[in-house]
């Protein structure tokens, strides 16, 4: 019997929290008397800020050590997973690691009877509008918990990596049992009594949460595989021809990458006002990934499949609440905003209030305490002096 | 002789989950090394992570050198062994190709420096994956070259490798090689020995008569010409012969200590006894290959791996003893050796060579596989076997080599 658990973190931002949490299965399922390793997956590195990446840890109740390694060993991705751990839930929109995976389905590894778990505030019947449908039975569990963003080499101690043990116990205590984590933590940090009880909340929470998604139940998802030439169909000489430079002004007017979009890396995503933008032209000078396409009445829109949400616009806009970035999940596509608004202002402007009202993130940075969101200042369409003197800026 | 009483109960003094690189740094510890030369390139570079923790800790006395690449990196080591340092390096891929100037003078000068080689591919175009080919540039140097394939494996030979290579009959520069994410990354748990047990089976090194030292005066590599390189070259050539013994001599040491870690220093078989067909390989291939062996098995077909371990000296008469047994072996490699006769990999070529002597040899064919960090599987494996087996019935094939694994 093998169990397979994978943790899907974002790159970066979780890489400490992954592989902490990972090795700790390990850890813990060995203090068991079990027998585990653990790895990443090693084409994720190097890794980008936010990029999908995994790690994963294996546990055997009956085989040998080598037994275990032959069998789930030097291999660089699982084909099933018992336990499929999500850090950010904004993942259950897809994930496209490298150029040549495409845009994969979250739950893609869950096995029949297997458990997609994820760290989130929203509810499983939220996130399932994202995530594919499976033609057989899988379960979906959530326990509490905020992206936990951290810096490269600590991960922020907000107690997500506690719970996240305590919650892959709630599921399956074959692979680690919650008196064992508790047992751990307490070693661990022997001063510090609150973490097993987090363990031990996620493990109530999600013993509580878990449900079964039944077949077909979810979004329908067309994972597209880039198919990569043979060996004798592409140039000689590790050469290869470069995207032929295209331009015309309007939503996606600007030739880009078809192959290898990375919006699967963001978290969050930039609402823009386009009714109290003053067309500064930063917004479109400063995005890294050359995501803002001119448009004909001289505003900026957005290709958001190629958006990473670093939020530089966000930063750079000299205009009070004319891009904020909020939760990812708000958005249900990748349409273009600046045809949505230009098609209807009045409803456009109310819908963007609504996003930011609700899923706006303040990231700290690495030395602060946490995410936080807040309510920004609701301006009214055309912006407010327009609202006072009638006359838009 | 009154049999003396074990000094210690235990040679191990605790468990702990480590990767290759992190089993590597903790070796690196109990052998107490004085100088480390540090320069980063993944995926070997954890090591030197790992071994900047251990010394701000405090368990490790030694000088630890940022040098500016890796040709610095490797003649600060050189420079260490000849003034009776025990030191310490390592690379990977381009990395290690680009001081290898520095890397075959070690061994021409008989420095005793254990290197790790975290296997990546070689540029360009740049990628990380394991191929074998970097480590595999020292072989005809006068280096010691060993495989290890798990984390526990990989500390214990870092002391193994030090025995062996300060041993005066041999000093060879050691490089101790380990597939890169498939062992520098993965994270198992690893029995950590007691210094004690270390200091039983590993004596300090001591280069003797040939220190550089204002006591000792000698001179090392002076300009030579047509008029000493042969001896120099004979001398090296006779060190490599005698490692063979060496090292038979240190895994007995070791398994006295240790326990019967080690029944077979050169390799290690698996399912072997009645086999008709065998693949043999180096690094973690042998996790898929034997995984495919033993569902083979299931099925009754007489089927066996043997995971090479020691490259350099290679073990032409036991390997040769053990392979003749079989009426098919298939060599994999993950490596290339492009032009070469045949086409073949470098470990085909070498194992081929071994058995020319034998008057019925075993069918031997070759499989290119897993470069650049492509994953081989156990289907893969699987398909492996059956080439191998084809081979011992058809008179020729059509195709010696197969590339298992690539898009065509």
């Amino acid at each position: 019997m093998i169990k397979r658990v994978e943790i899907n973190y974002r790159g970066i931002f979780q890489k400490n929290l992954g592989k902490k949490i990972g090795s700790d299965i390990v850890i813990i399922a060995s203090r068991m008397g079990r027998i585990g390793f653990s790895n990443g997956r090693y084409s994720d590195s190097p890794e980008r800020n936010g990029i999908p990446c995994k790690y994963f840890a294996f546990v055997s109740h009956d085989l040998s050590e080598e037994e275990l390694e032959a069998e789930c060993g030097a291999k660089l991705d699982i084909d099933q997973a018992d336990i499929s751990v999500v850090l950010d839930d904004t993942m259950v929109k897809g994930v496209e690691p490298w150029g040549w995976h495409g845009v994969r389905a979250i739950n893609e590894k869950v096995q029949p009877g297997g458990t997609l778990l994820l760290s989130t505030k929203k509810t499983a019947d939220e996130l399932l509008q994202f995530i594919g449908k499976k033609p057989y039975q899988w379960n979906i569990a959530t326990y509490e918990g905020d992206p936990s963003f951290g810096g490269l080499w600590v991960f922020r101690d907000d107690l997500t990596h506690e719970r996240t043990l305590g919650a892959v116990a709630g599921i399956d205590p074959d692979i680690i049992g919650i008196e064992a984590v508790e047992d751990y933590l307490r070693y661990k940090n022997p001063k510090e009594p609150f973490r097993a009880e987090a363990a031990r909340k996620a493990y109530d929470e999600v013993r509580a949460s878990k449900r079964t998604v039944n077949p077909g139940e979810g979004i329908e998802w067309t994972h597209e595989i880039p198919v990569l030439p043979k060996w004798f169909e592409f140039m000689e000489g590790a050469a290869v021809p470069a995207v032929k430079r295209h331009f015309e002004m309007g939503p996606k007017g600007q030739s880009r990458n078809e192959t290898f979009k990375r919006g699967t890396t963001k978290t969050q995503r930039p609402v823009v006002r386009f009714d109290i933008c003053t067309k500064c032209t930063l917004c479109w000078l400063e995005c890294p990934d050359e995501c803002f396409d001119p448009t004909t009445d001289g505003l900026y829109d957005i290709a958001f499949e190629y958006c990473t949400g670093c939020g530089k616009c966000a930063q750079i806009c000299p205009v009070q609440e004319c891009i904020v970035m909020v939760d990812e999940l708000q958005f249900a596509d990748n349409s273009s905003p600046w045809e949505a608004y230009t098609q209807n202002r009045e409803n456009y402007v109310e819908w963007a209030e609504k996003a930011k009202s609700k899923g706006r993130y303040i990231h700290p940075f690495v030395t602060g305490t946490g995410l936080e969101s807040v309510q920004g200042e609701v301006v009214p369409l055309g912006g407010k002096r327009a609202a006072q003197t009638g006359k838009e800026g | 002789m009154i049999a003396e009483e074990p000094k210690t109960t235990s040679v191990y003094e605790r468990e702990d989950l480590l990767t290759g690189c992190q089993a590597v740094s903790q070796g690196v510890r109990l052998a107490d090394v004085d100088v480390i030369a540090a320069y980063p390139i993944r995926p070997y570079t954890e090591v030197m992570d790992a071994l900047s923790k251990i010394i701000a800790d405090g368990e490790l006395d030694a000088e630890y050198i940022i040098a500016d690449s890796e040709h610095s990196q490797f003649e600060i080591v050189k420079h260490a062994a000849s003034v009776n340092a025990r030191a310490f390096a390592g690379s990977s891929g381009t990395g290690w190709c680009y001081g290898f100037e520095a890397l075959v003078v070690t061994a021409t000068d008989r420095m005793p420096v254990l290197f790790l080689v975290g296997n990546r591919a070689l540029d360009d175009p740049g990628a990380f994956g394991v191929e074998h080919n970097d480590a595999m540039a020292v072989r005809d140097m006068g280096w010691l070259l060993a495989w290890v394939t798990t984390p526990q494996e990989a500390l214990e030979h870092v002391l193994i490798g030090y025995r062996i290579a300060e041993d005066k009959r041999v000093r060879m520069p050691m490089a101790l090689a380990m597939d890169g994410a498939f062992l520098t990354h993965s994270q198992h748990m690893v029995k950590i020995p007691t210094a004690e047990a270390v200091r039983q089976f590993l004596p300090p090194y001591d280069l003797g008569d040939g220190r550089l030292h204002p006591d000792n005066p000698i001179s090392i590599a002076p300009q030579v010409n047509e008029d000493w390189v042969m001896e120099l070259r004979r001398q090296n050539w006779d060190a490599a012969k005698r490692a063979r013994g060496v090292i038979k001599e240190a895994y007995n040491e070791f398994n006295a200590i240790f326990g019967e870690r080690y029944t077979s220093p050169y390799f290690t078989e698996f399912m072997t006894e009645d086999a008709d067909t065998i693949l043999i390989g180096l690094g973690t291939v042998c996790a898929p290959g034997r995984t495919a062996c033993r569902r083979l098995r299931e099925k009754g077909e007489k089927v066996g791996f043997v995971s090479l371990r020691w490259f350099r000296p290679f073990p032409t008469l036991e390997l040769r003893e053990s392979l003749k047994r079989f009426k098919a072996v298939g060599v994999i490699d993950r490596d290339f050796a492009h032009g070469s006769p045949d086409d073949g990999g470098i470990l085909m070529h070498e194992v081929r060579s071994a058995l020319y002597p034998l008057k019925d040899r075993p069918a031997i064919t070759n499989i290119i596989t897993g470069l650049g960090g492509r994953d081989v599987s156990i289907e893969d494996c699987i398909r492996m076997y059956q080439i191998a087996q084809r081979s011992k019935t058809e008179d020729k094939l059509d195709d010696f080599v197969t590339w298992v694994g690539v898009r065509e």
